[in-house]
């Protein structure tokens, strides 16, 4: 994808460009630049997607954010929920993501935090104008993307809901170690558990138990980790993907595949009008082997879907599987890319006619936020935000 | 009549192995169990407790280090999961509690984070033996114990008792005089040393300084052993030895039980040809282990093991 620097070049969507208008609207009161682009397709109604160049932080960081009235509320109810003030707290890494929610809502405004260590490496931290939250609604955008820096994000959010706030909220897009939940052996120690317990634990505000807002969590049965004085809403990447996928100009030769059947139970739902692919790992011998259980990709443009990806292993697999079975064009999403040592780099681009080889697009959202630091204009990946998920999400 | 002594299994962190080995050394009773601590690509850990199965009505024990923040959730995993393994009862031993110093709210927006770990260990699920009990050594702020829930019982403990010993086997054990550099560490341990005569120091100001200055007591002449529960910078100390000896102590040491000294800060007190040897002796207990790697065989440094005193905490 080529780099943006407004008003000159334009970002392609795909190979074959629709017509489109470009129309730039530099924002001066706010952070980022937002340029507004139109993609028109003969069978389709014109799809508003917005780019935000966050010029604070990056000079040039494409995000992709669906047309609004796909997520939020319509405008009647808008009006009424918009009277809801939030004040919007974030840790340093979540920064980028934070100041894309604040800007797609003038009810939602950004607050500050010193974040401060003393010589023995524990935080000394200080919540800006804490009387100022009083009575309003309060939100902290967390990321646990290390152990160490847990600590220091959970002190705010122990600390928050006792400030006399009206309700408080935390957004956890990517909970980790969902992964490992099962006791398999006793003796097995599953960190999802203590996470979900030090959460739990949020202290109560005058609105009540905290909400906990986050983002394909792993494992379906974890919902039933967390303790009563907490409220977890479960959202989900895949309406974003939808958005994404319907405008796209091969949108009507699209299969989902899941690499495994966890993948399958936690997304079909969400994906049902789209013809499916079922992989699965089949013991051979020795060797575990990628198999399709159900579904023909040949001739599709095949996207592979699943919550996460890690090392990229089972993804590359899936892909070789799909391309051998025939499948014209590969493509995959998931939600949280993590990608440990950057085994993003194993991705290569499929620019036409190599699907053994590389992708056409590999969609993540920006829940790990040093991830997409990372793959930003590097094909195949296209990060797609969270914001307008979170920002509604914040006005239940 | 006197309670039957009981078994124990003892778990510890890793950086705590050390000092693991020598609690378990001073009885029988006490057995050293293992635990695999690894980590996933991700940097999330990835543990595994051997031998679970012979946990299964037993008093089990956790030796634990927050040596930095990034230690503490692999320790709490380990922490929350060995109680729901039917064990006779749970213990946890934290010889020293960390930001203990920043507990306070002075202005509406400080962030005590000594309430944040007390919360995350006051979840620690309830065993068959009922609530997990959390030995710490001289916790900074005698509030502290307060902010433990219900579900925790703290013991607090101290490591003055060492001190005491020590000081018995020194040669000028009639002329020691024990100093404290502020009031919050007289109002800690004055009591466990009152037969010591005492010297109070206090920091006055002075214009834009902040100055040592001794507000009660007499120090010449005598050996004088600077006690407070913990060192960081090692600032405060070195003021109270220098207004110390400048009113004729004959010799200063310093007791602390936290040897915290972050970044190296011990270098400062190490003996060295140039500067003399301003402490006589240096005494930190093994609560905070990788100091004492760092000072082992360092004058004036001498470290004072608690583990009799944990392998005593643990039979409670």
């Amino acid at each position: 994808m080529s780099a943006i620097s407004p008003p000159q070049s334009l970002p392609s969507f795909s190979s074959k460009s629709p017509s489109k208008t470009l129309t730039p609207t530099p924002n001066s009161t706010r952070s980022c630049n937002r340029i507004h682009c139109e993609l028109k397709k003969s069978s389709a109604a014109p799809q508003k997607w917005t780019i935000d160049c966050v010029s604070s932080t990056d000079p040039i960081h494409i995000i992709l954010k669906p047309p609004n009235s796909a997520l939020l509320p319509s405008p009647m109810d808008s009006s009424l929920k918009n009277s809801k003030r939030v004040c919007l707290f974030y840790c340093s890494e979540m920064r980028d993501l934070a100041e894309r929610i604040a800007s797609e809502s003038d009810a939602i405004e950004l607050r500050s935090i010193t974040w401060r260590t003393f010589a023995d490496g524990f935080p000394n931290l200080f919540i800006s104008n804490a009387q100022g939250v009083r009575g309003q609604h309060v939100a902290f955008l967390a990321s646990f993307s290390s152990p160490g820096v847990i600590f220091e994000q959970l002190s705010i959010v122990y600390a928050l809901p006792r400030l006399f706030v009206s309700s408080f909220t935390l957004i956890l897009p990517f909970f980790p170690t969902g992964t490992s939940e099962r006791m398999e052996d006793e003796g097995d120690v599953a960190t999802a558990f203590t996470l979900a317990r030090i959460l739990s634990n949020i202290p109560i505000s005058m609105g009540g138990p905290a909400s906990l807002v986050i983002f394909d969590i792993h494992a379906l049965q974890e919902r039933f980790y967390f303790g009563d004085n907490v409220l977890p809403c479960f959202e989900s990447g895949i309406p974003l993907l939808l958005n994404r996928l319907q405008s796209l100009p091969d949108s009507d030769n699209i299969t989902i595949a899941f690499p495994d059947d966890g993948a399958w139970k936690r997304f079909h739902k969400q994906l049902q009008h789209f013809p499916m692919v079922v992989c699965a790992k089949v013991r051979e011998g020795d060797q575990r082997i990628v198999r399709i259980k159900e579904g023909d990709p040949k001739g599709r443009h095949v996207v592979i879907v699943d919550d996460l990806v890690q090392s990229g292993g089972t993804l590359i697999e899936c892909q070789k599987v799909l391309a051998k079975h025939g499948a014209t064009k590969i493509s995959a999403y998931v939600t949280h890319g993590i990608f440990p040592n950057k085994s993003w780099q194993r991705f290569n681009h499929d620019k036409g006619g190599n699907p053994e080889n590389g992708m056409a697009y590999f969609w993540i959202t920006d829940s790990c936020p040093e991830t997409v630091k990372q793959v930003k204009n590097k094909p195949p990946f296209e990060v797609i935000s969270l914001s307008a998920a979170i920002a509604s999400a914040l006005h239940i | 009549m006197e309670r039957s002594k009981k078994k124990v299994l003892l778990f510890y962190c890793v950086e705590a192995e050390d000092l693991a080995r020598k609690v378990a050394a001073q009885s029988n009773l006490i057995q050293l169990q293992s635990i695999n601590w690894r980590n996933f690509a991700d940097g999330f850990p990835n543990l595994f407790i051997k031998n679970a199965h012979d946990i299964r009505g037993q008093h089990v024990a956790f030796l634990g280090s927050f040596s930095s923040p990034s230690v503490i959730f692999e320790q709490l995993s380990v922490i929350y999961a060995l109680p729901m393994l039917f064990c006779a009862s749970f213990s946890v031993v934290l010889p020293f509690f960390p930001t203990g110093s920043f507990e306070r709210i002075e202005e509406e927006g400080d962030v005590a984070t000594a309430f944040t770990l007390a919360r995350m260990l006051s979840n620690t699920p309830i065993s068959r033996g009922g609530p997990t009990s959390l030995v710490i050594y001289d916790i900074h702020a005698l509030q502290e114990r307060f902010y433990f829930g219900d579900s925790i019982l703290p013991v607090f403990e101290s490591g003055i008792p060492l001190l005491k010993e020590r000081l018995q086997q020194l040669p000028e054990s009639d002329k020691i005089v024990v100093a404290f550099p502020d009031d919050g560490a007289w109002k800690r341990f004055h009591k466990l040393l009152d037969h010591f005569p005492m010297v109070i120091c206090n920091k006055v100001r002075e214009g834009d300084k902040r100055i040592v200055r001794i507000k009660e007591g007499n120090p010449a002449g005598c050996h004088v052993v600077i006690v407070d529960d913990l060192v960081q910078s090692g600032g405060t100390l070195i003021e109270c030895q220098k207004v110390l000896a400048a009113q004729g102590a004959a010799k200063v040491s310093a007791y602390v039980t936290h040897g915290v000294f972050p970044k190296k800060s011990w270098e400062r007190f190490v003996h060295k040809n140039d500067n003399g040897k301003a402490f006589a002796h240096f005494w930190i207990s093994d609560s905070c282990p990788l100091t004492v790697e760092a000072i082992t065989g360092k004058a004036p440094f001498e470290v004072l093991s608690l583990a009799r005193s944990i392998s005593d905490a643990l039979q409670i």
